[in-house]
């Protein structure tokens, strides 16, 4: 038994024996009895009202000191404080030097929760989005961060690839802002500065749309000589080979500076494409036309028009994507094969598929099929007459319309490249948009 | 400094529609806000594209103005708000409006942008107007963060700015007529300056508007065509 307890009954006992010895020498023994307890009593309930006291006030720290079972109470208390404060601390101490950290690290965080309020903030984050200490906090991101691309992501909740946009709050500054989900519906919001890599990346389409430029010049020079040089009756003999391959060479240099170009301006302008109705039955039918042309490839070309859709979108740019899907069919179909173009709704939105009777392309290949000048198999395309860059320029059109491709293969069997339209970009007719 | 409660009322389905409705307001804002960026890099780089790309861009401004005014007329009809709500509502009615006008002068630049971007440019390249443009640019953004975070303080700020903005128009033009005196060959060419600069000077008149109708929500007072003292008097006052 510890002490506590020990005085405790010892006490009890005393005034016990008081009571009785009281009662023998002096009788009424039961008011005697009456009398220890009502002490007793009265003792406890004091140090009651004690206890209750300080629990009260809370801000003190020292408990009452009393006698007895209450001592042991007491003390008992003052530990489980001293404690808890002990944890306090080092858990404000944990959080303070987390934040600390969180403050000095370069990139933006901002803790959201599930409704996309402010939970918190550090100072890169206030220096690059703008958000305001204090009176930013509650806030909706998406009111104070109105970037439409910022509030697209938002809305389409697809953060696996961060988005690029200028800084809402320092000029001249681009940022990635990514989104990671943690905890039970809480978010961080991570802001990069980019602005380097975006002036790098600017640098080299810069570079690659200007060494084009300055590359078909002295093309467009040397093609004019082969002509007149083809011309020329007395180079037919000897020279007559040479001179076409060079022809038939210079051609494929001129096609692949043009795929560059075609490139760096799908990349230089805005992300989207602009919404202007464009017919894609009538579309369709030429680029069926433009392929029977081409001479090569099957005869068996067939356009099947499920329902009449629009899209909304750039003309010249579908036009060039569709028609190198096409193009790349009939390149890689043997004569005896065929082609199809399917153009027809789609649960939400609208699908054209051009599916040929080729080669096909086997698995490992698929995923990189949209690399600039990644070739399946090297010598087999360049005698084709493909520049590498058709793919990448479907990837990109599509991209800008917020559409999807997508490659089904199976080697020896042939090949689907779909493309999948959204709801937003398909219109039933010619509606003035 | 909210009297707003925006988020606590009885009927948690009403809330969410008025958070809604604001969100809705400020993501037409930052759109407006990006017309009016794409519209300056228009000008100042001579890129007619994008400033044919603005025109096609602007109905969906409109979408934004007509979705958002059903909505409100909905909210009217069935929850008839009160008070802070109430003003709410107003001030959305209004604002939406407002941006929507911004949204047809930044198409105004656009389309004098890209008629510009196909002549001779002259050697400061715009770079006067691009100066207005961005201290346009910068009030529309702080009126709509003042909207945002419900702050009257920054929209008196704001709206002072605007006879700034004004200050810089009349240098503008001043500065137009005499290239006009110099070499009348440049009247079309600086008059499409005009033109764009004045569209830029109604989107300063816009965003103070919007300011006002900030205050209005915030203190409850119609402060319009009452000059900057009564404004700063009624927001300064009550603090």
């Amino acid at each position: 038994m510890n002490p506590g307890w020990r005085q405790e009954v010892l006490t009890f006992l005393f005034l016990l024996l008081l009571a009785i010895i009281g009662g023998l020498v002096f009788r009424h023994t039961f008011a005697w009895l009456f009398l220890s307890a009502g002490v007793y009593l009265t003792w406890h309930v004091i140090n009651l009202y004690r206890l209750d006291r300080w629990l009260r006030r809370g801000r003190q720290f020292a408990t009452p000191s009393s006698l007895g079972v209450w001592g042991e109470i007491f003390n008992h208390f003052y530990r489980l404080r001293r404690r808890d404060r002990e944890r306090k601390r080092r858990i404000a101490y944990l959080l303070r030097e987390f934040r600390n950290s969180t403050s000095a690290m370069p990139d933006g965080v901002v803790v959201l929760d599930a409704l996309w309020e402010i939970i918190w903030f550090n100072d890169a984050a206030s220096r690059l989005l703008g958000l305001r200490p204090g009176q930013d906090l509650g806030r909706r991101i998406g009111n104070l961060i109105r970037h439409p691309d910022f509030v697209g992501y938002l809305r389409h909740a697809n953060f696996e690839e961060p988005l690029d946009i200028p800084a809402p709050a320092a000029p001249g500054v681009r940022i990635a802002l990514r989104v990671v989900p943690y905890g039970s519906d809480q978010r961080l919001l991570l802001a990069r500065d980019v602005t380097r890599l975006y002036r790098l990346e600017e640098m080299r389409r810069d570079f690659v749309a200007n060494a084009s430029h300055e590359l078909r010049s002295p093309l467009t020079v040397v093609s004019g000589y082969l002509d007149a040089m083809r011309a020329d009756a007395r180079l037919e003999g000897d020279w007559g080979a040479p001179l076409a391959e060079m022809e038939h060479q210079m051609q494929r240099m001129s096609d692949i500076i043009k795929d560059l170009l075609e490139l760096s301006r799908l990349e230089t302008e805005a992300r989207e494409a602009p919404f202007a109705p464009v017919d894609v039955p009538s579309l369709l039918q030429r680029i069926q036309r433009e392929a029977l042309a081409l001479g090569y490839g099957p005869r068996d070309v067939a356009v099947e028009i499920g329902e009449p859709l629009w899209i909304l979108g750039s003309d010249a740019e579908l036009y060039s994507a569709f028609s190198n899907l096409v193009f790349n069919a009939m390149r890689y179909t043997p004569d005896s094969g065929g082609v199809r173009i399917r153009w027809q709704a789609d649960g939400d939105g609208a699908l054209l598929s051009v599916s040929d009777t080729g080669v096909g392309i086997a698995p490992e290949h698929i995923p990189r099929l949209t690399e600039r000048f990644y070739r399946v198999d090297r010598s087999r395309s360049r005698d084709s007459g493909g520049t590498g860059l058709g793919l990448a320029i479907v990837k990109h059109v599509l991209q800008r319309h917020a559409a999807e491709l997508n490659v089904e293969s199976e080697p020896g069997k042939g090949s689907v490249f779909s493309c999948r339209f959204p709801l937003d970009r398909v219109t039933r007719e010619a509606r003035i948009a | 400094m909210d009297k707003l409660n925006l988020t606590h009322h009885i009927s948690q389905k009403f809330n969410e529609e008025l958070e809604d409705v604001r969100n809705r307001v400020l993501a037409m804002g930052g759109l407006v806000e990006q017309q009016i960026v794409d519209a300056l890099r228009a000008l100042t780089e001579g890129d007619s594209e994008l400033g044919r790309a603005i025109e096609q861009h602007d109905f969906k401004v409109n979408q934004f103005e007509v979705s958002i005014d059903e909505e409100c007329s909905r909210i009217l009809a069935r929850r008839q708000p009160a008070a802070s709500d109430l003003r709410l509502i107003l001030a959305i009615i209004k604002t939406i409006t407002d941006l929507e006008r911004i949204g047809d002068e930044a198409e105004k630049i656009g389309r004098f942008a890209a008629r510009l971007a196909e002549q001779e440019r002259p050697n400061t390249n715009y770079r006067e107007i691009e100066h207005l443009g961005n201290h346009v640019r910068t009030m529309l953004h702080d009126a709509l963060d003042a909207f945002a975070r419900l702050d009257a303080e920054a929209a008196v700020r704001v709206a002072k700015e605007d006879e700034r903005v004004d200050g810089e128009y009349d240098a503008l033009s001043r500065q137009s007529i005499t290239f006009m005196m110099e070499d009348p060959r440049t009247i079309r060419r600086v008059l499409d300056v005009m033109w764009s600069a004045r569209a830029l000077e109604r989107i300063g008149d816009h965003a103070k508007n919007i300011c006002e109708y900030v205050i209005y929500l915030v203190r409850g007072k119609d402060v319009r065509h009452s000059g900057f003292e009564a404004m700063e008097r009624e927001v300064l006052e009550r603090n």
